[in-house]
């Protein structure tokens, strides 16, 4: 992708507070009309890197450029064109649905035809109509989460941030906001969204893995399955005690690790030889074993081997 | 109980995690009992005074020379006329004006009484007091002692001041800072606590557990009582060792009174608690309610006889009234508690009063 | 830029009136520390209680207690039999003082030169406790036994040599504490309300998270500012002009000087209010820290230091260095000039600079610290 074509582009991003690194040595691109996700646990710099992309926080070292300014040099000048909405959905309690619109509309130097076409957009895309004078505090979750998207709109900024859009909303909310947000990204507006749920990442065209600041993995979510697990067969093993199956896979040699998954457990083979078969033979006989069969490895799984991965590393 | 003790130690966890607010609780009140006792004062010396002597006698100059011999004030300078005293006293450089009108002298040797006038600057009611009393002891002491004549008085005052001989006024005002400082800091940081867990929505949590209301109070405004009971234990011991405050009572007595005046205090804060729903308004209401009471009608500056009857009135309900008479007492004047019975009553009925208020409203929600 | 700041100050006026709490507490409470202040605060000394023990019982000791029974300034609570009577007294802070008149003191007096000296000296016990209202009654004492022997020396036809005293009180002749104290407490009103309203007002959008929000917006840093001070500077205006009336229309207080020069003097001194509260907002995090720090690091030290009730010439040269400082000393001189001495811009110009500086000061340290991005 050329230079041009790029809406972020983030180099050797850092930020430090003290002796703590809460970002590492961060680059990455976003294309334009992309939807790009950031999926990592609580803590593992996800919000701060998105605030230093926002010219809320001075990086520590590292360069970020945003439709092509250079945020560290000119913060103010990319905010025309960035959307963000916050974890909390900042939004003014006490003010109407109406009154929050025009405040932002205020904000952004919206007014004439142009407000109204926004302001209309704004209602109709969070399906406020007709809760224009309900007070923003009366509003229960998933509305507000999408007003707050709403007026994170109003300016029409090519490149919008979202920092855990869906936390505490209802799923069928959540559904529908992404739902949203694939309608912007066919529009031609990048969306870079940080969340914890892997189903949402699902969504994403490509994903970030970031683990203790450092950027863990990065690509498509089928080509970070294919990474980490072409080699590396995952077969789920069903039985009456997973505790004790999971201990005795655990001590063969050709699996690599093990997890529970709801009351199976994954065994991750350490080879492409690793199969059913050969999985249930070097099993001790006096197991109870229901099922073992080969399954294609989820976001979660890809996930968490990621991590530990990384965290391997980072112990070494 | 147990509950109560995981609100409170959760809630000292906090406060400690706050650095700043701890060190307000606890160090600042001594810092600024330091402050205050070295700075605040009514004693009044060196107080300016200009003089228009138009008699220019041996007389007249002696007269000035007892104003000075006095030790309260200090001759600023000398005018001579009406417009430059004005002057003075305008640009506040001086706060009296002594005229000697130029038949004084004559009028003193002639038995006939001699009239100076002295104008003084009222914009200061509280100094006005003062000053005027000092230029009357000082003329009546020239009185005796110029015209040639020594008469002794008829009636002569041998006055003996007790608890407090050299008069320090830092003795009277010192408790009343610890009155205001336990206040302040009991009474606001609890009402900012529980408001601050409603305005963040987590209130609810916390009554979802299976923690009654009770306790949830209890574990709430612990925390702050020991705090304030360290602050001002703190404050007295600073006032003793710094302002030779004297202790002639005991000191179980003086806990006691102490923690029932913050009992109530602390009664306060929940009061405000549940009336405010933010806290920008629970910091209002606190200080309408506890700090301009405390400060203006508990006795602690001003002198409650001295109030319009109505004003007294509602002194009575001002906690800080009877935690300075009792301090007062303990420190003081060596009183033990069969002698405070009635102040620790009236503080007994107050904490009782307001904790009552308090338990009704929230038993409502 | 104008309707950015417009849009910042009509969302505050909406805040501020969907919180009807906020708004009566607001009103309110200056009207009513207004009164409370106006009424309760007094030096003066009148109705002090004290214990007459006469010893004597003769015509002469009777006439003396009598002055004191009818001098507005004493109250005698109690006649005892003897001085261990006004022990109790004292002691539960009943009586301020004790009199005692010896036995013998109406002949003492009879036989002036050639007795006792003993016998005619009067014993006042006074409680030290209250040291300043101590000193003012036992001057009253003082001053009644004055006249007492000045009677006594005329009805003898041995007039005493007298200075007396034409005493004229300038700027507040009835001496009303309240002329003095209603001005002040103007300027203790709007520090109080206008800095810690600001700092919490501030301090509470960076604790929900809409502070983040108006951050990412182009909008500039000093519309930021403005938009949050002017609505609180707004507020703090109303209550001047409401501080004002209750004062000259309810307390009587005589406003001599010019009432332009007054609003003048306020809006200078809201700048260092509101100044103050950003600074405040600046190096708070969380609501409950900056009410504090505006309290007990600013309000307090500002109040006791600033010469509203304790003047600023009896405290210690260290501190009264420190005093200057202090924007409330130099809006307390102004007011009080104003209400009281009728002076003009000529005299009290020093303070107006004094102010002017002090809030540009702040202010500026206070914009530099609200950087949009940390």
């Amino acid at each position: 992708m050329s230079e041009a074509g790029r809406a972020i582009t983030v180099s050797h991003l850092s930020k430090r507070f003290g002796a703590f690194t809460a970002v590492d040595d961060l680059s990455f691109d976003v294309g334009r009309g992309e939807i790009f996700g950031f999926l990592g646990a609580n803590g593992a710099g996800k919000s701060t890197t998105i605030r230093m992309l926002c010219g809320l926080l001075t990086p520590t070292s590292g360069t970020a450029s945003i439709d092509g300014i250079d945020v560290g040099r000119d913060p103010e000048g990319v905010k025309r064109r960035i959307g963000y909405m916050s974890q909390r959905f900042s939004l003014y309690e006490l003010l109407t649905v109406e009154q929050n619109i025009r405040f932002y509309a205020g904000l952004y130097g919206l007014d004439g035809d142009r407000f109204t076409r926004r302001r209309q957009f704004a209602l109709e895309m969070g399906g406020l109509v007709g809760k224009e004078h309900v007070e923003a505090r009366a509003l229960s979750g998933g509305w507000r989460q999408r007003l707050a998207l709403g007026c994170a709109l109003l300016h029409e900024p090519p490149i919008v941030f979202l920092d855990e859009p869906t936390g505490g909303v209802d799923p069928v909310s959540r559904r529908e906001f992404w739902r949203l947000i694939d309608g912007l990204a066919t529009s031609g507006t990048t969306v870079l969204v940080t969340t914890h749920y892997l189903d949402e990442a699902e969504r994403c065209d490509r994903v970030a893995i970031i683990h203790a600041g450092r950027l863990a993995a990065l690509g498509t979510t089928a080509a970070l399955k294919a990474d980490a697990f072409d080699t590396r067969p995952i077969l789920e093993v069903r039985g009456a005690q997973p505790v004790a199956l999971m201990g005795a896979l655990d001590a063969l040699p050709m699996v690599e690790k093990t997890s529970l998954f709801g009351t199976a457990v994954h065994a991750v083979g350490r080879d492409a030889g690793v199969s059913a078969g050969t999985l249930r033979a070097a099993l001790p006989p006096g197991l109870e074993v229901t099922d073992i069969v080969r399954v294609s490895p989820s976001l979660e799984d890809v996930f968490l081997d990621v991590v530990d991965r990384s965290e391997a590393r980072g112990a070494a | 109980m147990r509950s109560a003790l995981a609100v409170a130690v959760k809630e000292l966890r906090q406060i400690a995690r706050d650095r700043r607010t701890l060190m307000i609780l606890i160090f600042l009140p001594t810092f600024f009992l330091f402050l205050y006792g070295y700075a605040l004062n009514f004693d009044i010396r060196h107080i300016a005074i200009v003089v228009d002597d138009r008699d220019q006698t041996a007389d007249s100059r002696a007269l000035v020379a007892a104003f000075v011999r006095s030790t309260y004030f200090d001759i600023a300078g000398a005018t001579h006329s009406d417009a430059e005293a004005t002057d003075w006293i305008d640009r506040g450089r001086a706060r009296a004006v002594l005229v000697i009108p130029s038949d004084f002298s004559q009028a003193l040797r002639s038995g006939v009484t001699a009239t100076v006038q002295v104008i003084v600057d009222g914009d200061n009611a509280n100094t006005a007091t003062t000053v005027l009393g000092y230029v009357s002891a000082v003329l009546r002491l020239a009185s005796a002692t110029l015209g040639g004549r020594a008469v002794p008085a008829l009636v002569s005052v041998e006055p003996r001041i007790w608890y407090n001989p050299e008069l320090r006024s830092t003795v009277f005002l010192v408790p009343g800072l610890i009155a205001f400082i336990s206040m302040i800091t009991a009474v606001v940081s609890t009402a900012l606590s529980i408001v601050r867990e409603k305005e963040r929505g987590t209130m609810e949590q916390v009554r979802m557990a299976p923690i009654s209301t009770l306790s949830f109070v209890l574990g709430k405004t612990l925390p702050y009582l020991v705090l304030s009971l360290i602050g001002a234990v703190a404050i007295m011991l600073a006032a003793m060792y710094f302002f030779g405050l004297p202790m002639r009572g005991a000191w179980p007595t003086l806990l006691l009174v102490v923690t029932l005046f913050l009992i109530g205090a602390l009664g306060t804060g929940l009061l405000v608690s549940t009336l405010a729903d933010t806290q920008q308004v629970a910091f209002q209401a606190a200080a309408l309610i506890a700090m301009l009471p405390t400060l203006i009608l508990s006795g602690f500056i001003f002198p409650i006889a001295s109030m319009p009857v109505a004003l007294q009135v509602i002194s009575s309900v001002v906690p800080a009234r009877y935690f300075l008479v009792a301090l007062r007492g303990i420190v003081l004047k060596g009183l033990d508690a069969g002698a405070l019975w009635g102040p620790m009553l009236a503080l007994v009925a107050y904490a009782c009063v307001v904790l009552g208020i308090s338990a009704v409203r929230l038993a409502r929600r | 830029m104008r309707r950015r700041i417009r849009t910042l100050i009509w969302k505050e006026f909406i805040e501020l009136r969907k919180s009807p709490q906020l708004l009566r507490i607001v009103i309110i409470a200056p009207v009513l520390q207004l009164c409370m202040l106006g009424y309760a605060a007094t030096t003066d000394v009148r109705n002090v209680p004290i214990v007459v023990v006469d010893g004597d019982r003769s015509p002469d000791s009777r006439r003396f207690v009598e002055k004191f029974a009818a001098s507005p300034y004493f109250d005698i609570v109690d006649e005892g039999m003897a001085p261990s009577d006004i022990d109790a007294h004292l002691a539960r802070g009943t009586a301020w003082l004790g009199l005692v008149l010896p036995a013998g003191f109406g002949s003492g007096i009879e036989r002036g030169d050639r007795a006792d000296g003993s016998q005619r000296t009067v014993q006042v016990i006074a409680d030290g406790t209250d040291a300043n209202s101590s000193g003012v009654a036992l001057a009253y004492v003082q001053g009644l036994v004055g006249e007492f022997n000045a009677d006594l020396a005329r009805e003898r036809g041995t007039p005493l040599p007298q200075i007396d005293g034409r005493v004229r009180v300038w700027f507040n002749a009835d001496l009303e504490s309240r002329n003095f104290m209603i001005p002040g407490v103007l300027a203790l009103l709007l520090m109080l309300i206008t800095a810690n309203l600001t700092s919490m007002a501030i301090v509470r959008e960076r604790e929900i998270g809409t502070l983040d929000q108006l951050n990412v917006t182009p909008i500039g840093r000093w519309e930021l500012i403005l938009g949050k001070l002017l609505p609180y500077a707004l507020v703090g205006f109303i209550d001047v002009l409401l501080v004002v009336a209750v004062a000259v229309f309810w307390f009587q207080v005589p406003l001599r000087g010019s009432v332009p020069l007054l609003l003048g003097a306020s809006m200078v001194y809201l700048v260092c209010t509101l100044g103050l509260g950003l600074l405040v907002s600046t190096m708070s995090a969380t609501q409950q820290q900056a009410m504090m720090t505006s309290t007990f690091f600013f309000l307090l030290p500002m109040i006791y230091l600033s010469g509203f009730i304790f003047p600023i010439e009896n405290m210690p040269r260290v501190i009264q260095w420190l005093t200057t400082l202090i924007p409330l000393r130099y809006f307390l001189v102004i007011v009080r000039g104003i209400f009281l001495k009728g002076v003009g811009f000529n005299i009290l110009w020093p303070q107006f600079l004094a102010l002017a500086v002090w809030g540009t000061a702040v202010l500026a340290l206070a914009a530099a610290r609200s950087r949009k991005r940390t």
